[in-house]
C-alpha cells in the first residue's frame, strides 16, 4: 500500500486561502490585541504588535463587578456590567421562548392536518420578508403608546424587546424544525402510542430527543440574532435595559472615544455566543435517527 | 386473552374505500396470519385493530366489549413494526422498558422483566447499546422484545421479517414459531409471504382487495382452496392453471384444451355431471406431476428452463403457449427443447370456474 498521494495545489489557491483567513481573522485579532493596550499604544504610529499588555481596559469595563477598586479608574461607570447582564437575560429568555413555542408550532404544522395548514406555514415566513428597520417605527409607536399599564409602557422593558425578538426569530425556528421533524419516521410516534404514551409524552419523550440537533442549530441562530441585534434594541430599550451592542455605540461620544474600553467590551461581547455555540454544537451529531427504522 | 371480533369493519379515505365491510373473528390464544399481496388491506386491518387508524364503519369487539373508540394504550395490545421503529436516542434496555416506565412500574420489576425477555431473545448482551450499533436481525429482536416485555393480551406483527435477508428470515421464522408455542397469547401476524403464513399460523386469513378470500388452517387452505386466488397464492412454486373446457364422453368427464386432455376422477365426475361444456381452469400443483406417464393422464411438456435447487429442480415448461411449472426430484432429464411426458394424477386436479374463479 502506498501512501495517499496529495494533489499539488495551484499557488494561487494558497494565496486565496491566506487572504480569506486574514480577512476573517484580522478584525478579531485587532480587537483582541487592542483590548490589551493603553490608548497611547493604540494611537501610536509605531509597531502595533509590540506593546506591554495590560488588563486596565477590562478593569474599567467590569469595575462595578470586581471585588477591588482598580486604582486607575476615577469614576466607575456601571453601564457595561449592567448591559452585559441585560444582554444575557434578553438573549436567553427570548431564545427559550422561541424554541419552546417554535418546536410545538413546527410539530403541529408537520403532523396535523387542518384547514389552512399550507398558508399558515407560508405566512410564518412573511415576518422574515420585511427588514427589521421597517418594523421599527410601528413597533416603537405601539410599544410606547398602546401597551401601557399605568405609567409603565412596553418600551424600555425586557418584555417588550423579548416579544419582538421572539416574533422575529419564530418563523426561522419553525422552518428549521419543520425540516427536522419531517425526517422523523412516523412509525416512531406510532410505536410510542402503542407503548401507551399520550400525545405529550410522544412529543417530549420521543420526538424532541430525536430532533435535538435541530433544536441546537435553531438555538444557536436565535441566540446570536438576539445577542447581536442593534437597531430595535437601540430604539426600544432605555438606559436601564440597554444591551451591550447599544452601549458600545453609545460610548462613542463627541468628547471622548475610549478605544481600549470599546475593544475590551467587544471582546467580552464575543465570549458568550462562543461558549453557547460550543455547548449547543455538541448536540449536533449527524445521523440523528440512525437505527430507528430500516433504511 | 380476548376473543376478537370484527363486525362489518370498513375503512375509506375520502371517497376511496380501501376496506369493504369485513367480518372476522379471532379466537382466544390463536395465532392468526393475515396474508395477501401488497395493497390487499391486511396492514390496514391490523392498524385498525391496533388503534392507529380509525375505522369508518362497523365495530371491533374484544370479548364483546366495543373498542373502536379506545386509544391504543387502552386496548392492551403490543405491536411489532415492519421497520422496527426503535427509539434511536435510547439504549436497548430503555427501548424495551419504555412502556413499563410510562406505566410507572417499579424499577426493580422493570429490570427483571427486561432481563428475562432479553435472555429469551438472546439480546441480553446488547442492553447497553444504542439501536444504531445493532444489525438488522438484532434490531428485529429488540423490536419483538419491546412488545413482549409488556405482557399484553394481544400481539400484533406487521410484516416483522420482511426487512431481513433470506437466511435470517428463515431463522427468525423458526424462533417465532418456537415463541408462539411458548406463549399463550393472541397473535395477529401480517405478511405477504405465504411460507411465513403456512409455518406460523394456526389459522390463515387470505385477503385480496380488502376481501377475505378464505380462512382456515394451513392444511385446509392447501388441500381445499376455495377459489383460484387462494390456490395460486398458497404454496410455492405457485399452482399451474390450464384453460379449457369440460367434456363428457361415455360417462367419463375430461378437461380438454390446447395441448392437454386430462381425465377427471369419478367422484368429481359425479359431482360435475351437469357442467359439461363449461369453461374451466384446471389447477395442478407443480409437485403433483409424476414422472411416470402411466399415472393418471399423460401430458407432453416442452422444457424451457430448468432451475436446479439441489434436491429438486423446478422446470419451466411450455404447453399450448402457456408456462407450466413442474417440480421434480434431482436434475432435469433433458436440455431446453426436450419434450417430456408427465402423468397428472386424478386426485391432484382441481377445477375452477373460469369467470368467477370459484372452486367447482
Amino acid at each position: 500500500m502506498s501512501a495517499p498521494v496529495h494533489e499539488r495545489q495551484n499557488p494561487a489557491f494558497y494565496a486565496l486561502m491566506t487572504a480569506l483567513i486574514v480577512m476573517s481573522l484580522g478584525p478579531i485579532v485587532l480587537m483582541l490585541s487592542n483590548s490589551f493596550k493603553l490608548n497611547v499604544d493604540i494611537m501610536s504610529d509605531t509597531s502595533s504588535l509590540l506593546f506591554l499588555p495590560t488588563l486596565k481596559n477590562y478593569e474599567t469595563v467590569l469595575c462595578n463587578t470586581l471585588w477591588y477598586t482598580p486604582k486607575h479608574v476615577e469614576y466607575c461607570n456601571p453601564t457595561f456590567g449592567w448591559a452585559l447582564g441585560n444582554s444575557l437575560i434578553i438573549a436567553i429568555i427570548s431564545t427559550a421562548i422561541t424554541l419552546v413555542t417554535g418546536c410545538m408550532a413546527a410539530y403541529a404544522i408537520v403532523r396535523f392536518r387542518f384547514l389552512g395548514r399550507g398558508s399558515l406555514s407560508m405566512t410564518t415566513l412573511l415576518m422574515r420578508m420585511v427588514p427589521p428597520a421597517v418594523l421599527l417605527v410601528p413597533v416603537f409607536g405601539i410599544w410606547t403608546f398602546n401597551y401601557c399599564w399605568g405609567d409603565e409602557c412596553l418600551d424600555g422593558t425586557y418584555t417588550g424587546i423579548i416579544l419582538v425578538y421572539v416574533a422575529m426569530n419564530l418563523p426561522f425556528v419553525i422552518w428549521i424544525l419543520q425540516s427536522f421533524i419531517v425526517q422523523v419516521p412516523i412509525q416512531l410516534e406510532e410505536a410510542a402510542r402503542m407503548d401507551g404514551a399520550n400525545p405529550f409524552q410522544v412529543f417530549y419523550l420521543v420526538l424532541l430527543p430525536v430532533i435535538k440537533p435541530g433544536l441546537a442549530a435553531a438555538s444557536i441562530f436565535t441566540f446570536r440574532i438576539a445577542w447581536n441585534e442593534f437597531l430595535l434594541a437601540d430604539a426600544l430599550l432605555d438606559r436601564k435595559t440597554r444591551t451591550v451592542p447599544v452601549t458600545i455605540v453609545n460610548s462613542l461620544t463627541e468628547h471622548d472615544i475610549d478605544w481600549g474600553v470599546i475593544m475590551a467590551t467587544g471582546t467580552l461581547l464575543a465570549i458568550p455566543p462562543i461558549i453557547f455555540t460550543f455547548v449547543a454544537s455538541k448536540q449536533i451529531i449527524i445521523g440523528m435517527t440512525a437505527g430507528a427504522v430500516k433504511g | 386473552m380476548p376473543n376478537i371480533v370484527f363486525e362489518k369493519v370498513e375503512k375509506s379515505y375520502g371517497a376511496v374505500q380501501v376496506l369493504p365491510p369485513l367480518d372476522l373473528s379471532i379466537d382466544d390464544g390463536e395465532f392468526t396470519v393475515l396474508v395477501g399481496p401488497s395493497g390487499c388491506g391486511k396492514s390496514t386491518t391490523l392498524r385498525i385493530l391496533a388503534g392507529l387508524e380509525n375505522l369508518s364503519g362497523g365495530e371491533i369487539y374484544f370479548d364483546e366489549r366495543p373498542i373502536s373508540a379506545l386509544a391504543p394504550k387502552e386496548r392492551d395490545v403490543a405491536m411489532v413494526f415492519q421497520d422496527y421503529a426503535l427509539y434511536p436516542h435510547m439504549n436497548i434496555a430503555r427501548n424495551m422498558s419504555f412502556a413499563l416506565r410510562l406505566q410507572r412500574v417499579p424499577a426493580a420489576e422493570i429490570n427483571k422483566k427486561v432481563r428475562g425477555v432479553a435472555e429469551m431473545l438472546n439480546i441480553a448482551h446488547l442492553l447497553e447499546r444504542k439501536p444504531a450499533e445493532l444489525s438488522g436481525g438484532q434490531r428485529q429482536r429488540v423490536a419483538m422484545g419491546r412488545a413482549l416485555v409488556r405482557d399484553a393480551s394481544t400481539f400484533l406483527f406487521d410484516e416483522p421479517l420482511s426487512n431481513l435477508d433470506a437466511k435470517l428470515r428463515a431463522k427468525m421464522r423458526i424462533e417465532l414459531a418456537e415463541m408462539r408455542n411458548a406463549l399463550d397469547k393472541n397473535m395477529v401476524y401480517v405478511t405477504h409471504d405465504q411460507i411465513e403464513a403456512m409455518t406460523l399460523g394456526d389459522r390463515i386469513v387470505v385477503m385480496s382487495e380488502g376481501v377475505i378470500q378464505q380462512q382456515g388452517s394451513p392444511e385446509e387452505l392447501f388441500t381445499r382452496p376455495a377459489n383460484k386466488f387462494v390456490a395460486g397464492f398458497i404454496s410455492s412454486p405457485t399452482m399451474n392453471f390450464f384453460d379449457g373446457e369440460l367434456v363428457l364422453e361415455k360417462d367419463v368427464l375430461w378437461a380438454r384444451g390446447t395441448g392437454f386432455l386430462l381425465q377427471i376422477s369419478p367422484e368429481q365426475t359425479q359431482r360435475l355431471n351437469g357442467h359439461a361444456q363449461r369453461n374451466v381452469s384446471v389447477g395442478v400443483r407443480p409437485s403433483a406431476f409424476s414422472s411416470d406417464p402411466a399415472v393418471g393422464s399423460p401430458i407432453e411438456l416442452e422444457l424451457v428452463v430448468s432451475e436446479y435447487l439441489g434436491a429438486q429442480s423446478v422446470l419451466v415448461t411450455r404447453c399450448g403457449g402457456k408456462d407450466i411449472l413442474v417440480e421434480i426430484e434431482g436434475r432435469a432429464p433433458g436440455t431446453a427443447g426436450t419434450v417430456m411426458t408427465f402423468g397428472v394424477p386424478q386426485k391432484d386436479i382441481m377445477l375452477f370456474d373460469q369467470e368467477s374463479g370459484g372452486r367447482l
